[in-house]
């Protein structure tokens, strides 16, 4: 009954489902069958990997994520209860998180270690990560970044960002060139006026709404 | 070792086809064997470009599908020998190739070629993926507009999703005086957005629509500045250390002079 490869649509999108005690060649072999068979419905799809609790090593995922591009899939984030797992979606700058099928006895503020990714985000590259998020580059205009907690950008970020995707009201946006065509902040959406004063800034969420003042205040 | 060097944008009509013409013809200028390959199959272009429109026998889908021989559907270009085009099929459409065609086509190609240009479809699909399969470098072509510099960030995202290295940008045609003026973006603004290496800045120059239409290519015309500009390209693809063109005014002389005696307001400062 329970096929290697599994795709399910739920209420965060698309997961790709990989039964954790399949031999790693039939999850391969079944995906491609499936993929090439209604390769149009998955042509930039963004879709959340899940790997269960197999131990994942760096040339698997590799091998897979190789095989959606050739179909235009886009991994979203990698869900994997493995710290191998988790490495092998690091090494490859996929964002990682629990499988959700996993029943998480943890609270829903208990968030993974932050994120550091280190390059520029162009156009269309979505970031997504359970807790902290720090991006080592720019962000341009196109891109998005979601993340549980926080978001950090030591760079310009001129994309869309959500912070506190979860509904964390204490988590904030900073920026050396806070300039995001969208800014939201656990249910709190702003965009900023045209023009900005430049410097690093930093935005949070106020009862008025989301405020952004220079880092040199220092305040919080 | 030959280089297959795949020209693209994303957005259309910024000038790929112009640009793989004039860098095919510049390398060729200097001695180099080329092919260009004109990958948009199903609205060529290239052999318009090139004034070989009446030439065509077979092309790029016939040798993919075996119908003839490489060497049959590749055209001798008018001016150069060592030139050639291979066309795209203008009755068939993006699915008649595959990346895997592309990949054996390019390295059939390297083995007669010094430099294999390929031109890219605008978009992102498939006809870019097959455009840039066989790719051992990127060349991104942009104007100096928002709605281009866009595509061409998506586009700097693909190309290094599929490993084809760090991209070149080319910013074609930009209007110095534009710029001075501060109502077009410059060339510092769009390497600021991008962040990968820029190979050349080519003006806009009107006698580029005209050689184009009668089938001629801008770096033959010594007077072209845009042709200039292609050349410079070509060299640097060569090794040569060129110095990069700074574009000013046509009235530069003047306007500086005037300026000087304080006879008009100094120019944006960008």
């Amino acid at each position: 009954m329970t096929t290697p490869v599994s795709i399910k649509g739920g209420r965060d999108g698309l997961r790709l489902v990989l039964d954790e005690t399949a031999s790693w060649e039939d999850v391969l072999d079944d995906l491609q069958h499936r993929l090439s068979h209604g390769t149009e419905f998955f042509q930039g799809a963004q879709i959340t990997i899940d790997t269960g609790a197999r131990a994942l090593g760096d040339t698997e995922f590799s091998d897979l994520l190789h095989l959606m591009n050739e179909h235009g899939l886009q991994p979203s984030a990698l869900a994997t209860a493995t710290p191998e797992g988790r490495s092998a979606g690091r090494t490859a700058g996929v964002a990682t998180r629990p499988p959700s099928r996993v029943a998480s006895p943890a609270p829903a503020n208990d968030v993974e270690a932050a994120l550091l990714v280190q390059r520029t985000l162009r156009s269309g590259q979505v970031l997504r990560h359970h807790g902290h998020l720090t991006v080592l580059g720019d962000v341009n205009p196109g891109a998005e970044l979601m993340a549980s907690g926080s978001i950090v950008v030591w760079g310009r970020l001129r994309g869309t960002a959500h912070a506190g995707a979860l509904g964390d009201a204490a988590a904030v946006v900073c920026a050396l060139e806070l300039a995001p065509t969208l800014l939201r902040i656990a249910d709190t959406l702003a965009r900023p006026p045209e023009s900005r004063p430049v410097g690093p800034e930093m935005a949070r969420l106020t009862p008025k709404g989301i405020e952004v003042e220079p880092w040199e205040s220092g305040k919080r | 070792m030959a280089r297959v060097i795949t020209i693209t944008s994303g957005k259309g009509g910024v000038g790929k086809t112009t640009t793989t013409a004039n860098l095919g013809t510049a390398l060729a200028m200097h001695g180099q064997r080329v092919v260009v390959v004109d990958a948009d199959i199903g609205l060529r272009n290239l052999d318009v470009v090139m004034g070989l429109e009446n030439r065509i026998v077979y092309d790029l889908v016939d040798v993919v599908e075996g119908r003839c021989r490489l060497r049959q559907a590749l055209i001798k270009d008018k001016r150069f020998p060592e030139l050639f085009l291979l066309p795209a099929a203008q009755t068939r459409d993006k699915d008649a190739v595959s990346p895997d065609d592309m990949i054996a086509l390019c390295n059939d190609l390297r083995r007669e070629f010094d430099f294999v240009i390929v031109d890219s479809p605008a978009g992102i699909e498939g006809g870019f993926r097959n455009a840039i399969a066989g790719a051992d470098e990127v060349l991104i072509v942009t104007t100096p507009e928002v709605s281009a510099v866009r595509d061409a960030d998506r586009i700097v995202g693909l190309v290094e999703a599929f490993e084809k290295g760090h991209p070149r940008l080319i910013l074609n045609r930009i209007r110095p005086h534009m710029v001075s003026r501060g109502d077009m973006m410059t060339t510092e603004d769009v390497v600021e957005i991008l962040a990968i290496d820029l190979i050349g800045v080519v003006p806009d120059d009107e006698a580029i629509v005209t050689t184009t239409n009668r089938g001629e290519v801008a770096v033959m015309d010594r007077a072209s500045k845009a042709g200039r500009a292609f050349s410079s390209i070509a060299r640097r693809l060569l090794g040569e250390d060129v110095p990069m063109q700074v574009f000013t005014n046509d009235e530069g002389f003047f306007a500086r002079l005037w300026e000087s005696m304080g006879l008009r307001p100094k120019r944006a400062q960008r």
